[in-house]
């Protein structure tokens, strides 16, 4: 799983230095990089991340508040040249501290850290559920309840038996996050639930009336996952 | 530090922290050079504005360029003067008035003067042996 992240971070060495490292590692996309919170405020409106690397004294808002003012909890890492944090750092439940500058061995120690909470969130691999961010509100939905996830460009349709949910995600990012017993991508366009397929033909599956395509690339992969008596 | 291509040494200057800056930067001395060169930019910039701040005698405001110029120092190995930038933003926390920030200030003002200089020095290092060796 690769980590969708944001570097809030106003000393552009820093951010620099901390984009290197994430690059390094092959586990983090940095997505973004603001100077200031309010910035990555109007950011996290419209975008679901894993992880904020946050500094906390900024020009404007501090950020602990920007914390403060977050509707879901992404995981955080601290990264600050003071360490009198470390109260409120507990207090907001982040996932490390990072003292500036700080070696490519630590931030990898953080990594881990992230990692192990990132488990202990999922359960593992048995997810049974997700939250999206939709109609202005994170809204859960159990796996069972998703029939498919259809691509729309910067955004996703995720079909359910009564309702269609709209997000700005894109099929390549929720590939990695959504439980492989339960979801796999057929097409490029699609990732469906296949517990929910009611028929195959040729290139097509049906899941409730809905044709989905099945590109070659994936055609093997769904034949060797249903199960064929 | 060595190019690991062709393994020859380079050995930061024994007044930085040398020790630090091997394990910051490991063998990724086009980062170092990077980094330095960046780093005497910002704390040219910095140094302006800590100036301007003090002579207005806006210490909140000088507290946070001080705050802000403190990392920088580590980036180029020089660790102690972190600490005595760290003791003066507690100063400027504290006194609220110029007057009484002063003297710390003309010892910053000194550290920086002095921190520009080594760090430009060791970019100058870096980039020739960058540009011989790698």
């Amino acid at each position: 799983m690769k980590y969708q992240s944001i570097i809030v971070e106003d000393l552009q060495v820093a951010a620099d230095f901390l984009k290197r490292y994430c690059e390094k590692s092959g586990a983090i996309d940095v997505l973004a990089h603001f100077l200031n919170a309010e910035d990555a405020m109007e950011f996290l409106k419209d975008n679901v991340i894993d992880l904020i690397f946050l500094d906390v004294e900024m020009p404007g808002a501090s950020g602990f508040e920007l914390l403060d003012q977050l509707v879901y909890t992404p995981q955080v890492i601290l990264t600050t040249s003071k360490t009198e944090y470390a109260y409120d750092a507990f207090q907001h439940n982040v996932t490390d501290y990072l003292k500036k500058p700080f070696t490519y061995q630590r931030f990898l120690d953080a990594l881990q850290k992230v990692s192990k909470k990132t488990e202990q969130i999922n359960g593992g691999s048995e997810q049974d559920h997700m939250f999206i961010k939709a109609d202005g509100k994170l809204i859960r939905l159990h796996n069972d309840d998703i029939l498919f996830i259809e691509s729309m460009g910067d955004y996703v349709k995720f079909i359910t038996p009564v309702k269609k949910y709209i997000t700005h995600n894109t099929i390549k990012n929720l590939e990695t996050k959504v439980n492989p017993l339960v979801f796999m991508k057929v097409h490029r366009s699609y990732i469906v639930n296949f517990t929910k397929i009611n028929d195959i033909q040729e290139n097509v599956l049906f899941i409730n009336g809905n044709m989905i395509p099945i590109s070659k690339t994936h055609k093997s992969g769904v034949m060797q996952k249903i199960n064929i008596l | 530090m060595y190019n690991e291509d062709q393994k020859i040494a380079f050995l930061f200057s024994p007044e930085l922290n040398f020790e630090f800056l091997k394990e910051l930067y490991g063998d990724d001395l086009q980062q170092a050079e990077m980094v330095f060169e960046s780093t005497v930019q910002q704390l040219r910039s910095e140094q302006q504005l800590a100036e301007s701040r003090f002579h207005d005698g806006d210490i909140p405001g000088l507290k946070k360029v001080i705050h802000k110029m403190k990392p920088l120092l580590g980036y180029i190995g020089l660790n102690g003067y972190m600490e005595e930038f760290a003791a003066f933003e507690k100063i400027c926390l504290e006194s609220g008035t110029a007057t009484y920030a002063e003297k710390g200030f003309h010892h910053i003002r000194d550290l920086t003067d002095h921190a520009i200089k080594t760090a430009e020095k060791e970019f100058l290092r870096l980039k020739e042996h960058n540009t011989q060796y790698l």
